[in-house]
């Protein structure tokens, strides 16, 4: 099989996995207690009005008839209308998404930044003080709820130094490059610098921690086999040995976790999200569970669910590349 | 796509849950709205909770009883205003961002706080819940079912355009009539109005109602939005709900739905012009988020600060604290038609088992004032003459006896993260009464949601037989907490009790006023002895405010930048 077939058959089976989270998170809507109804209508609506709305909503209609329309109604990109607000759950969705990627992609990069190079030190200066270091320093931020490692990081950084501010989000990322353009002044992505680093930081602790133990271990594991002592044997400097060959090695399995990690994090970000006063996706479906917006649940649902799906599949392309033997398996 | 004018159901608000001032007021509590604990509000919050989802305020404070015949002697407005010409940003973070810019679609603090800068009423409270004239300059009832406004001249809505009766009476019907614009969250708001009509040849609307309607000018004190006729009818839901077009002191700059909405002052507001020249709303739902926002002065005004909080904010040199009693109850309510709680001994056995001074010091940190009947003081209808229960756990034991439910297992169910300190308040009544010895009693912790909606449908008997909730009641009336919650037909009670339903069905129906209130106030000894309830704490809004504004918190919940001032 080559590249290019083993990338099409993945895409075919992410669209499968696509419309199989479509279907799970609409049938959700008919096992999770309580009518929608309840919820939408007021309290004292008369059984008419509460008719008249389920018709409105088209709640009335046999359930595969209400499917297919959500379906086509999905692709083309319509995913219904707040039952809170009245807005269009898309616009609101994709108001936030901006938000989640920045956090999502600004954690990342602070654990791989940090993470790397901490395994392959931890790995090559095994049972010495650098090692003991960063495995003490991987086991910590393993245990470190999130919460409490980012109200810490406020008080001390933000309250105690005024280093950074305590939360929110003042500015995105693409308005402030664009600010950088148009008007030549770096002040829009200072600020924006300023207002993600302490959330990123929370962010990617956890996975600092665990990309740091992967890294170390797999390194050991390459420097253990043959071919490195064939390549040391023909007299390859150490440093070559280690980071050109090893190190390659060691990072396609660290690659895939990276990818893995960050459809993670594009759902799982709730907690510092709520820290962070950060308008992101989490919040947005935690506010809509407590309050039964169904199309807001759905549509964020289905929009975090294909994030996964593409992450995994830029995940296997980027593997395929760098390992061509993945697409003959 | 679909017609987003189709919008008649997506525009009606979960709160429904709270019906009938229920829920709203229900939700008031943390600022969480349903998330952690710690907040309040509402969510809901902010004050109300977070939750999503606020409650609704009341105002507290004074008497609320409408004079029936025009104007309240020195009724004039609340203070606020000044100069408008200088440079001064204020900046206020609730629990949660208001979910819609539509002041007649929603049912929530957090919302009401936005949109009261932007809209007005015809009458409204100043900070200690008297009734004032807003858009009205005189209130007066005609006949029976039948009221008049005065509508002030001179007013302007932010597009310029004048004020006139027609579009007050559009308001009006807007929330009441399911069949203008699209059926209204708020209909409840206004219970007994059926409509609005413009008089002919004055500059005056005549709202009806279908009987005497006591509380009628109450209502209208606390709800009911003005907007322009021709504004709305020329917009679809959706533009509504992202648009601002008021008569209030601030228009609406900058909204990023769900992140923070900016208004800015508006120069030709009909009183004097605001102090503040841009005001901003944001939203964090964890406690401790804004209480570091304000510290660092990044806000200055943040609602819900938790007991836990309060002495860093104290301790601070840049922001104090500022506590007010708030129009919130928390209770327990005790199903009347299941074992043991169809016997009032055991219900007041209940009573006498829990140590409310205790919880209230210990867990709430003293921001809490006890109760002992339905309505709070303050409120038409308070009486006060009824003391809340004390604990007496040798009493409490012998009336279980009483009551022949010895032995008997009861568990609380109780919402997580919805009220203040709401499991803490739960957790300390379950091991009072646990500690007795022939009850024995566990705790269920709930989703609120699911616990709203067994409480909100309409049926009894799908609710638990005791639980743990919250209501605000903003129109500073005793009935609008007794009807809902403690008649027989009430949309959440739990209660029935043919000589209470007697006592509230004359009262709404008399038009002396003091003959009602005394009505009223026989009803809440009524239904202190006959304990349908365990009468926990009146909660408080506490707020943190930066050292750069001058502002007291207001009974009602609501924030209004409009009083603010610079300390500078």
């Amino acid at each position: 099989m080559t590249t290019g077939r083993f990338l099409l058959k993945r895409t075919l089976q992410g669209v499968f996995v696509i419309w199989g989270v479509v279907t799970v998170v609409f049938l959700l809507r008919f096992v999770t207690p309580g009518n929608p109804i309840t919820f939408v209508a007021p309290l004292d609506a008369s059984q008419a009005l509460r008719d008249q709305i389920a018709a409105e909503l088209g709640l009335n209609r046999p359930i595969y008839v209400q499917y297919v329309d959500y379906l086509l109604n999905l692709l083309q990109g319509d995913m219904g209308y707040s039952y809170i607000s009245g807005t269009a759950a898309s616009t609101r969705i994709f108001n936030r998404l901006p938000a989640t990627l920045e956090l999502a992609i600004a954690a990342t990069i602070v654990a791989v930044i940090l993470s790397i190079p901490l395994g392959v030190i931890s790995a090559t200066h095994r049972h010495q003080p650098a090692d003991y270091g960063a495995t003490g320093f991987s086991l910590v931020g393993i245990s470190t709820p999130n919460f409490w490692l980012g109200i810490m990081l406020v008080l001390v950084l933000s309250v105690q130094f005024g280093l950074f501010p305590t939360s929110r989000r003042l500015v995105g990322f693409l308005p402030a490059v664009e600010m950088l353009f148009t008007e030549g002044s770096f002040d829009g992505l200072v600020t924006w610098l300023a207002h993600i680093t302490l959330p990123a930081i929370t962010l990617g602790t956890y996975f600092t921690a665990l990309i740091t133990r992967l890294t170390r271990s797999g390194m050991l594991d390459e420097l253990g086999k043959t071919y490195i002592r064939a390549l040391r044997a023909k007299g390859l400097p150490e440093t070559l040995v280690r980071y050109k060959h090893a190190l390659r090695n060691t990072l396609i399995p660290v690659i895939t976790v990276v990818g893995l990690q960050l459809g993670t994090l594009i759902g799982g970000a709730v907690i510092t999200e709520a820290v962070f006063a950060w308008p992101g996706l989490g919040t947005l479906v935690i506010n809509a569970i407590n309050a039964r917006d169904w199309p807001m649940i759905q549509g964020s649902l289905i929009v975090i669910g294909a994030g996964f799906v593409i992450v995994n599949l830029l995940v296997d392309a980027l593997y395929a590349s760098l390992n061509p033997q993945v697409a003959n398996e | 796509m679909t017609d987003p004018d189709d919008r008649s159901t997506s525009r009606r608000r979960f709160l429904a849950l709270a019906g009938s001032a229920a829920a709203t007021t229900a939700l008031a509590g943390c600022s969480g709205g349903g998330n952690g604990g710690d907040n309040g509000s509402g969510g809901g919050n902010a004050s109300g909770g977070a939750d999503t989802a606020g409650g609704q305020p009341t105002s507290g404070g004074t008497e609320g009883s409408d004079s029936t015949a025009g104007n309240e002697s020195g009724g004039g407005n609340e203070s606020g205003g000044g100069s408008g010409t200088g440079e001064f940003s204020v900046t206020i973070t609730q629990g949660q961002p208001p979910s819609t810019l539509d002041p007649q679609n929603h049912r929530e603090t957090p919302t009401d706080n936005v949109v009261l800068h932007a809209y007005e009423g015809v009458l409204a409270r100043d900070a200690e819940g008297k009734i004032i004239q807003k858009l009205a300059t005189n209130y007066e009832r005609v006949e029976e079912g039948r009221v008049r406004f005065t509508i002030q001249e001179g007013v302007t809505f932010h597009n310029g355009d004048d004020l006139t009766p027609e579009d007050v009476a559009f308001s009006i019907n807007r929330i009441v009539q399911e069949d203008v614009g699209f059926a209204s969250p708020q209909a409840d708001q206004l219970a007994g109005v059926t409509g609005a009509e413009v008089v002919d040849g004055e500059r005056a609307v005549d709202v009806m109602s279908d009987g005497f309607n006591p509380i009628v000018f109450a209502s209208f004190a606390t709800y009911c939005d003005i907007m322009q006729q021709s504004w709305v009818e020329e917009r679809s839901g959706e533009e509504i709900a992202q648009n601002m077009n008021g008569t209030g002191p601030f228009q609406l700059d900058t909204y990023e739905q769900g992140v923070r909405v900016v208004l800015s002052r508006y120069e030709d507001y009909w009183r004097e012009p605001a102090d503040i020249s841009q005001l901003t709303f944001n939203a964090a739902e964890e406690s401790s988020t804004r209480v570091n926002q304000l510290l660092e002065g990044e806000t200055d005004v943040a609602v819900n600060v938790p007991p836990q909080d309060a002495q860093r904010v104290r301790s601070s040199n840049s922001a104090g604290l500022s506590a007010v009693p708030s129009t919130r109850i928390i209770y327990n309510a005790m199903r009347y038609d299941v074992e043991p709680f169809s016997s009032p001994q055991f219900r007041q056995a209940m009573n006498y088992a829990v140590n409310l001074q205790g919880i209230i010091e210990n867990v709430l940190s003293g921001f809490a004032d006890p109760t002992g009947q339905p309505t709070l003081e303050g409120f038409v209808g308070y009486n006060g003459n009824v003391e809340p229960y004390p604990q007496d756990q040798e009493r409490a034991e012998s009336l279980v006896e009483e009551s022949g439910f010895a032995g008997a297992e009861i568990t609380l169910h109780t919402p997580v993260g919805r009220y203040l300190k709401d499991v803490e308040i739960a957790q300390a009544v379950v091991s009072q009464i646990d500690s007795l010895s022939n009850v024995s009693c566990g705790i269920s912790q709930r989703e609120f949601t699911s616990l709203a909606g067994e409480l909100t449908d309409g049926d009894i008997t799908t609710g638990p037989n005791f639980y743990l909730i919250g209501w605000g009641n903003a129109t500073f009336d005793a009935s609008q907490t007794i009807i809902p919650l403690l008649t027989s037909d009430g949309a959440l009670t739990s209660y029935s009790n043919d000589e209470l339903d007697s006592l509230i069905s004359e009262a709404q129906s008399t038009s002396d006023q003091e003959r009602r209130a005394s009505l009223l106030k026989e009803a809440n000894a009524l239904c202190r002895e006959q304990a349908p309830w365990i009468f926990l704490n009146r909660q408080y809004s506490v707020y943190g405010v930066s050292n750069r504004v001058e502002w007291s918190a207001r009974r009602d919940e609501r924030i209004n930048a409009y009083a603010m001032s610079s300390t500078s």
